[in-house]
């Protein structure tokens, strides 16, 4: 096909008979035409221009756009003169060798080209998990955007995962959990409340209490009339007794936007600017949020 | 040299002709209607019909049949906004051409819809070049209606070749108009003629000849046909491709043991090689700031595309899609970047977004090769094979528009599409 594979059989050509050639090295060049002559059976493919051709050349004629023939300048061709015949080595083993090298550099040829698919495809996971994180981000302020204004649109931020206080899971307890957890997927909000209370009396230690904690405080905000007070209660027993807890940061810019919502600025501007000090450092999401907050309403 | 100068006065063998095969859902419906000539005599071209076929080609253009036509206005006072809304017509053009010693195009384009003028102007040249004023006017309503610049004012270079059976092939170098007529030949030779290229100020031409039985890389003048042989080395001398400010050519050698990527100072024939790997590095490209090169290299293993920059001499690999992505060549957007990728087997012209680094897929013929950009970005000459014979097809950027240019005799092979040229 295109050019490059002419040249890989031009290529081809100068490795295939290395071994006949390694005096050459010497010269700092492969006698190309030497070899195309030399093996002009295999190279005479009709099509292709680096075949061997007879010595005779014919000349060529060149126009201007009038379409006058112009006479050829006389240039100055700056390529080697033609080399002599190259003398031919014989050590067998130095064709051993050669061919050995030869080996060597395709088995490097093709790790390279691992390590650059490899790395590339590395660079490429790195991307779709910052983009991933990015349209979380935007998801849970969408959620929180929604929360704020006491519309009906879902929360959609992703399942709390258990961290500051590891608790033993209780039989029944992840049961229990889900079935509240799909009353919020599914918008039954106040039923939603209802379980997530339900839950925490049964199970007030459990690994999922930190999360249930969340989702009440969340869905304080969300159903019809808010409870702020209630809500506040939530993120703020979720800080008290989980500070460790994944959730966290978030229960703090939470409780921020509750104290905004109740008009107190200045409280809310505290909570928001200690999401800011305590978790600037980390990955969290919050910090991004808080920020917006800050910069949109103050 | 006879025989070749006979051959070189039957430039019309080489002749391409058009057929398009694929254009866009919705184009804009235009009437051209044929110019007033205001001379003695017949008109020497119908200049309308030039305009007509480049705005066809582009795709984005459904021109009215002249047999719909209801009038043939040539002057605003002869316009009925009427007789075109009958027919759906959206834009109307008007001309009309004279002639003192040279030949003057005025034209009019008119919003059917909205009733209103859009604009007017004129072209005006010598009378030979008629058909370059009728790109001109076409490059024009096509840059006023589409926000591009046009590019039917370009040539385009090409190699055919005309099997002699029993004998020596004829290999002939070949300039034509954008649509593919015109055709000068360039240079003649029994021996392949490669990889031309132009100059960015498109006022010289670069290829391989293998007339002194081996590769070498020539330049010629276009207005003089006056040539030099830049390089005669041992082994090959391959794919030049000057630089956007034409002081260098990077070029393919062989010189000193495989094929490298070199660069040639136009002013002083020095000699920089940029790569040194055992692997093949081939087919230079400048991306259009002209801080680094694409190239070709087998260094991977399989043929893909990598970048090298002039400035840190860092080479990184662009292509990562197949086992085979070759002979890339750049928009002057320096975003798209056009190549040959082969998918099951099957060569294809594809387009790599820099910015994305997505790769799309533009033709769906199986032997596609040597893609060549227009200067406007919008579409795409590449060489591929129907009914095994080599023609030249076009696809747009975004691989809505397809059209053909097959030859009348020969093969037809290596397109290069110019740059933009001075008037």
């Amino acid at each position: 096909m295109g050019y490059l594979d002419k040249l890989l059989v031009a290529g081809g050509l100068v490795v295939m008979t290395g071994p006949l050639c390694i005096g050459i090295a010497a010269q700092d060049y492969v006698d190309l035409e030497a070899e195309r002559a030399a093996t002009a059976a295999a190279a005479t493919a009709p099509a292709d221009p680096y075949g061997a051709r007879p010595a005779q050349a014919y000349p060529a004629t060149s126009y201007g756009v009038r379409n006058a023939p112009a006479a050829n300048s006389a240039g100055t061709p700056a390529g080697a003169p033609p080399a002599p015949a190259a003398p031919q080595s014989s050590g067998q083993n130095l064709g051993n060798l050669f061919y050995q090298i030869q080996q060597l550099q395709q088995e490097v040829m093709r790790l390279n080209g691992m390590v650059e698919e490899q790395a590339h495809e590395l660079r490429m996971l790195k991307e779709q998990s910052l983009e991933r994180y990015v349209d979380l981000d935007k998801r849970l302020s969408a959620g929180a955007a929604a929360a704020g204004s006491g519309g009906s649109a879902t929360s959609a931020a992703a399942p709390v995962s258990s961290g500051g206080m590891p608790a033993a899971e209780q039989r029944g307890e992840s049961e229990a959990y889900r079935a509240a957890y799909a009353l919020v997927r599914d918008q039954q909000f106040d039923q939603a409340v209802q379980a997530f209370r339900q839950f925490l009396r049964d199970y007030p230690d459990g690994k999922y209490a930190p999360n249930a904690h969340y989702w009440l405080g969340e869905l304080y905000l969300v159903v019809q009339p808010p409870d702020l007070e209630a809500a506040r209660q939530s993120f703020t027993l979720l800080l008290n007794q989980y500070p460790d807890n994944s959730k966290a940061p978030d229960a703090l810019y939470k409780l921020g936007k509750v104290q905004f919502m109740k008009g107190n600025r200045a409280g809310a501007r505290e909570y928001l600017d200690r999401v800011i000090s305590q978790y600037g450092s980390s990955n969290s999401s919050a910090v991004k949020l808080a920020r917006d907050f800050i910069a949109e309403n103050y | 040299m006879s025989i070749a100068l006979a051959y070189g006065a039957l430039d019309a063998r080489a002749d391409l002709t058009i057929e398009i095969t694929q254009g866009v859902d919705n184009p804009t419906a235009i009437a051209v209607v044929p110019f007033a000539w205001q001379g003695g005599g017949a008109a020497p071209l119908d200049v309308a019909e030039v305009i007509d076929g480049d705005l066809t080609r582009s795709g984005q253009f459904a021109p009215v049949g002249r047999a719909d036509m209801l009038s043939r206005p040539s002057t605003e006072a002869e316009v009925f906004y009427r007789d075109w809304r009958a027919i759906d017509t959206e834009y109307l053009l008007i001309g009309r051409v004279s002639v003192t010693d040279r030949m003057r195009i005025d034209y009019e384009l008119f919003d059917v819809l909205r009733q209103t003028p859009v604009f007017e102007g004129f072209e005006s040249g010598p009378i030979d070049e008629a058909r370059l004023l009728g790109h001109r006017v076409a490059d024009a309503v096509y840059e006023k209606l589409t926000g591009i610049r046009g590019a039917f004012a370009t040539k385009l270079l090409y190699v055919s070749v005309t099997r002699v059976p029993g004998g020596k092939d004829y290999y002939r170098l070949t300039l034509a108009d954008s649509d593919g007529a015109r055709p000068v030949v360039l240079l003649e030779s029994r021996e392949p003629i490669l990889a031309p290229a132009w100059s960015p100020d498109g006022r010289q031409i670069a290829y391989v000849s293998f007339e002194s039985s081996r590769p070498a890389i020539y330049r010629q003048d276009l207005a003089t046909g006056q040539r030099e042989q830049l390089t005669n080395f041992r082994g090959l001398n391959s794919s030049p491709a000057w630089s956007p400010d034409g002081n260098t050519m990077a070029m393919v050698l062989s010189k000193d043991g495989n094929p490298d990527i070199y660069l040639m100072n136009m002013a002083d024939r020095q000699l920089t090689r940029i790569t040194k790997h055992y692997a093949i590095d081939t087919e230079p490209a400048w991306m259009p700031d002209g801080r680094s090169l694409l190239f070709t290299s087998d260094r991977g293993g399989k043929p893909q595309i990598y970048r090298y920059d002039l400035r840190s001499g860092a080479t990184d690999r662009l292509t990562f899609e197949g086992n085979y992505n070759a002979r890339a060549r750049v928009a002057q957007d320096g975003r798209n970047v056009v190549l040959v990728h082969q998918q099951e087997g099957k060569f294809h012209i594809a387009l790599l977004d820099l910015v994305t680094n997505r790769l799309h897929i533009l033709t769906s013929t199986e032997l596609d090769e040597s893609p060549s950009i227009a200067p406007n970005g919008s579409m795409v000459l590449y060489a591929t094979k129907q009914a095994d014979r080599g023609i030249l097809a076009a696809v747009s950027v975004d691989g809505g528009v397809k059209f053909r240019l097959p030859a009348r005799e020969g093969d037809v092979r290596e397109p290069a599409w110019s740059p933009y040229l001075a008037r």
